[in-house]
């Protein structure tokens, strides 16, 4: 950004040399002494580091998913509650409700998770298993949790408690013992974990996906070797395309169970329109989009794409705005996921950095698989675009990690140049 | 001091933290960097779908704008008789449509609404298997044909429903009428046919699709029908749909000339003849082939009933019951003396029914052709009158034949001594050849064009015949054909021609159009068009009707006359009979016909009934029609107010007692 060619950040190493006298008494003091030692944190002198840039990259994105949002949802929203501001509003609620939750997780001294990120990880596997009993349905799948007349999706939950508890294991272990094959299954088994149940109870295959991969995110940072992480690459790569030749191979398609002709319709989807028909919908809305669009809230697509508030929206930006806007919607992400490794490279510790990569596995690997799906590059899942598509529960545990991340830069300072 | 020292002192707290070596950094930015060439990737896949499938892609858009467009129906108009009584009608319906996908929207929607569908008459498991099956169908039609009220029932139900559970705040997953989703109404119109079989032949009926198969559907099926109505929705500039109305035309309705009251009188008759006659001597058969009779007003052409036995229920035509006892058909739909059975029919295919049905819904009155036998002496008469090539003071000699160019044409009796008057009084065929032989075939042939023997009267309902195929050119007339033709025979007409051509004879010549409908309104009730009478020709002379109605009045009043039977009790009329023998001759077939009109002296109505072979030993019996006659006049003319003339004898006074009917004098 502009603002990062005047400034040098500072410091890399703040506490390179240190003696650790007083880490006992940092490890055993009492909250409330944790809660002022944060606080007193905050320099005084204006050292405290801003980023005015990502704030009006978060704010921008945020406000450009709400246009976006009504201009899609308008249509389904008059047919279905007689209010084309239904989706809009709602949206709108939780992403005010998101930002204060923002601002109040970034005043939380991020430190604390350390702590907890068991709790939270323990609270979110609960909420899983809670769906068991109570959940609510809602596109044929149990993943909804209702709180207070607000629908939760644990698996939301879920993300931000694997973010805490990896970093957390990844500090504590040493650089060697993440080198070692056990070292990396260590954080790997809790996230694995809780991808199962993701998977099995809830029956959300992609948050599954997403949960493992933000594990992967933060372990290959960590790591020092890139061999291991080929390797699994290649694994995952082969082992996908073994699948999906014996499932083209299979003798009796008929009888294929659903994700298998999912994968039958991802290779030929005007062929398999009843299972791809929102697929295919979307890739007409990219198709006519053009190079500039038809303009704002002129989609017609958007009144056939069923859900196309949810995780079919980019492709109705696409037709609205056209390549111009789609590609400078995925700009703006590489921004974002820029401003955030900047802020990780200059995070005051490991554990805040490690965090910040966390976010940004969480955001990329959301905003990759959505754009993959909705251009027909791989099979359909249903994956949400972060700040765009609508829901509650995933606008508003992103801004909870958009506040951690912040919370991280906080502990950053400046340091002014001998000249300054 | 400042800065560094603080620092220093924050330093000295966090020792054992952790750093993000560099070796992390550079690894987070090879993430980065992978991060941004799975942006690149996905962008070039983006560009990639414009450049290749832009094109094709922006046309499936446009092609799956269904911009809707909804037909609203015009209600097709009514017929009504003289006196307004509804004769056919168009009645709002709805067709109930599901919406499947919508009722599977959410799982609480199922049950509410397959009760409610299951309320209004729809098979409930038929239904929800239908749904299950089919999740994504947006339209079914469940049922057709749901009455007005029973929509408005259902809808002011839900209705109440829905404001009952907002005033108790129900919550939404305990709703039940709010959660009945997907049932819509689409309007339509159902034609009716409150009568029944009334007029059945006269009125036709419609089809589904509005369009009239016979009668009057038939033939005035543009005007009934209105213009559909279409609502538009299209999509503005900004995307919005905007509705645009432009409403249904609703067809015009039919006033006719037709009375209900007689058209019942006249169906009660025919119904009585075949009641009595069934049976006879073609076991199972109809009282006959067919019956038909036309009421008809002498001074304007106007049609006060029509009707062709059997019957027809108009909201059930393709009923075949009604076919048991009907003549078989032959390979050319001529009937045989072979009768129709229960058996037969079921054995019938489709295509064979039809036939039958076809044969049903003809109006006999107007598209049978058939000899007419001796009511078409009248003609012969009126013709030699209207020449002046004889005088009625004429005689001649009738031996029971005469010999024309060696062929012995006999007559039914021998009457001797006739003149004019008595020969028409006693139905003489020696006096009409006699007749045809002084004023020659041109002027015979020419009268019977005038007369309109032949040829279509334009009466306004579909499937009238022309016969004139079935005359005998001048050209090639012979003698004997001539004088076949005096008395009726070797010729054809329909019932409508005679009935139009008899009545000028005696109403003092005029020849008027035979018409059916009197008014034509338009959908708010304004009057279209009135059919005012419409003189086609005069035929005869006002001095030669009153000849014909004094020798029509011989053949009833006497005693002596052929007509006698078809007298009602109280009343002077005039007629004529008629005996035809069918084709082939010899086989003792007849088709029997008496044409009466009442008064005599000033003619106000017609009644013509024809029986086409009697289920009798002795079809030429020409009472048989008579006695049809006489009973219809005996109610028609008290309705009509035309008032006895005759004094009314004891033994007659109980037999009128006994039918309920009225005397009545005209009072001075």
């Amino acid at each position: 950004m502009a603002d990062s060619g005047k400034i040098r950040t500072f410091p890399k190493d703040p506490y390179g040399g240190q003696k650790a006298e007083n880490t006992n008494k940092a490890r055993t003091g009492g909250l409330r002494a944790r809660l002022l030692r944060a606080l007193r944190r905050q320099p005084a002198d204006g050292s405290q580091f801003r980023d005015y840039s990502l704030l009006f990259i978060i704010l921008f994105l945020l406000g450009f998913g709400l246009v976006m949002l009504y201009s899609t949802s308008s249509y389904s929203a008059i047919v279905d509650y007689g209010d084309s501001a239904f989706y809009f509003r709602k949206q709108l609620i939780f992403t005010l409700m998101g930002l204060g939750l923002m601002v109040f997780v970034s005043f939380i001294p991020y430190r604390w998770y350390r702590v907890l990120s068991v709790p939270a990880y323990l609270a979110a596997a609960g909420l899983i298993f809670l769906i068991i009993p109570f959940g609510n349905e809602g596109g044929g799948a149990k993943r909804w949790l209702e709180i207070f007349g607000m629908n939760l999706q644990p698996a939301e939950v879920a993300k931000v408690a694997v973010i805490m508890l990896t970093a957390t294991i990844i500090e504590r272990e040493g650089r060697k013992e993440l080198a070692s094959t056990a070292g990396l299954l260590k954080p790997l088994i809790p996230s694995a974990i809780m991808a199962v149940m993701i998977w099995q109870i809830t029956d959300n295959l992609s948050s599954a996906i997403i949960v493992l991969a933000i594990t992967m995110g933060m372990l290959f940072v960590a790591c020092p070797d890139y061999k291991r992480f080929v390797v699994m690459a290649g694994a995952v790569v082969v082992s996908a395309f073994l699948l999906v030749s014996y499932i083209v191979n299979a003798a009796d398609r008929s009888t294929m169970e659903f994700r298998g002709r999912r994968i039958l319709a991802w290779l030929d989807p005007i062929a398999y329109e009843d299972i791809s028909y929102q697929t295919v919908q979307a890739l007409y809305a990219i198709g006519s989009g053009g190079f500039l669009g038809k303009g704002l809230g002129q989609s017609m697509q958007k009144m056939i794409v069923p859900e196309a508030q949810n995780d079919m929206i980019f492709s109705i930006i696409c037709e609205e705005l056209g390549l111009f806007g789609a590609i400078g919607i995925m700009f703006m992400f590489i921004l974002l996921i820029w401003r955030f490794m900047a802020i990780a490279n200059n995070a005051e510790d490991m554990y805040g950095a490690m965090l910040v990569v966390g976010v940004i596995s969480h955001i990329a690997v959301q905003v990759v698989l959505n754009i993959s799906v909705v251009t027909n590059t791989m099979p359909n899942t249903g994956v949400t675009l972060p700040f765009f598509s609508y829901g509650g529960s995933s606008i508003f545990f992103l801004m909870a990690e958009i506040g951690i991340v912040l919370s991280v830069s906080r502990g950053i300072r400046f340091r002014k140049t001998e000249d300054g | 001091m400042g800065n560094r020292e603080r620092e220093s002192g924050q330093r000295r707290r966090r020792t054992a933290v952790k750093r993000f070596t560099i070796s992390m950094q550079r690894k987070l930015v090879v993430l980065f960097l992978l991060v941004l060439l799975a942006f690149v990737g996905l962008g070039a896949r983006l560009i990639m779908i414009n450049r290749d499938q832009g094109q094709a892609y922006s046309m499936k858009v446009l092609s799956q704008q269904a911009y809707d467009n909804v037909t609203i129906p015009f209600k097709r108009g009514q017929i009504l008789d003289a006196k307004g009584t509804v004769l056919a009608d168009s009645v709002l319906v709805y067709n109930v449509i599901v919406d499947a996908y919508q009722v599977l929207d959410d799982e609480a929607y199922l049950e509410p609404t397959l009760n409610e569908l299951q309320r209004l008459g729809i098979d409930r498991d038929a239904m929800e298997r239908y749904i299950r099956e089919q999740p994504a169908s947006r339209y079914y039609i469940a049922m057709k044909n749901l009455t007005y009220q029973k929509r408005k029932e259902y809808l002011e139900r839900i209705e109440e429903g829905i404001r009952d559970e907002n005033d108790r705040k129900v919550p939404q997953e305990e709703r039940y009428f709010s959660n009945v989703r997907g049932i819509w109404f689409e309007p339509g119109y159902t034609r009716t046919y409150p009568q029944n079989e009334l007029a059945c032949d006269v009125i036709g009926f419609a089809n589904t699709n509005n369009v009239g198969m016979t009668g009057l559907e038939q033939y005035y099926n543009d005007i009934l029908n209105g213009v559909q109505g279409r609502q538009y929705g299209y999509l503005d500039e900004s995307l919005n749909i905007d509705w645009t109305t432009h409403d249904a035309k609703d067809g015009c309705t039919l006033q006719l000339t037709l009375d209900a009251n007689i058209q019942s009188i006249v169906q009660k008759h025919l119904k009585a003849y075949n009641d009595r006659y069934a049976n006879a001597v073609r076991k199972g058969g109809n009282g006959a082939y067919d019956v038909g009779c036309i009421v008809m007003d002498v001074n304007t052409g106007s049609i006060k009933a029509m009707a062709g036995y059997p019957f027809f229920n108009l909201n059930d035509p393709y009923n075949t019951d009604i076919l048991v006892g009907s003549p078989v058909l032959d390979d050319t739909d001529q009937p045989t003396k072979k009768v129709l059975t229960q058996k037969d029919i079921d054995a019938m295919d489709d295509q064979e029914k039809a036939r039958y049905l076809n044969a049903l819904w003809t109006n006999y009155c107007i598209s049978v052709p058939y000899e007419p036998g001796s009511t078409g002496k009248l003609y012969t008469v009126a013709a030699g009158l209207e020449s002046g090539k004889i005088s009625e003071d004429e005689e001649f000699y009738c031996p029971g034949f005469k010999e024309v160019d060696g062929v012995r044409i006999a007559c039914h009796n021998t009457h001797r001594f006739l003149d004019l008057a008595h020969a028409v009084e006693r139905s003489c065929n020696v006096y009409l050849m006699n007749i045809v032989e002084e004023i020659g075939k041109e002027t015979y042939c020419d009268f019977r064009s005038t007369f309109n023997i032949g040829l279509k009267t334009g009466i306004d309902l579909a499937g009238e015949a022309r016969t004139d195929s079935l005359l005998i050119p001048e050209e090639t007339m012979s003698r004997v054909d001539l004088a076949t033709n005096s008395f009726g025979q070797n010729y054809n007409v329909t019932m409508i021609q005679m009935a139009a051509g008899l009545s000028s004879l005696i109403n003092g010549g005029y020849y008027y159009q035979p018409h059916v409908v009197d008014r034509i309104y338009s959908a708010d009730g304004a009057v279209v068009k009135k059919v005012e009478p419409k003189v086609i020709k005069r035929t005869i002379s006002e001095a030669t009707s009153a000849k014909m109605r004094e020798y029509c009045e011989m053949v009833v009043m006497t005693g002596l006359g052929t007509g006698g039977t078809a007298r009602p009790y109280g009343y002077s009329i005039g007629g004529k009979t008629g005996t035809a023998e069918t084709l082939p001759r010899g086989n003792e077939e007849y088709v029997v016909s008496f044409y009466g009109f009442a008064p005599v002296d000033d003619p106000q109505v017609a009644v013509y009934v024809v029986i086409n072979r009697a289920n009798q030993k002795r079809q030429g019996n020409h009472s048989l029609p008579c006695n049809i006659v006489r009973e219809i006049m005996q109610e028609v003319l008290p309705y009509m107010n035309i008032y006895m003339d005759q004094p009314v004898t004891e033994e007659e006074r109980e037999v009128l007692e006994q039918k309920g009917l009225e005397i009545t004098y005209q009072e001075d």
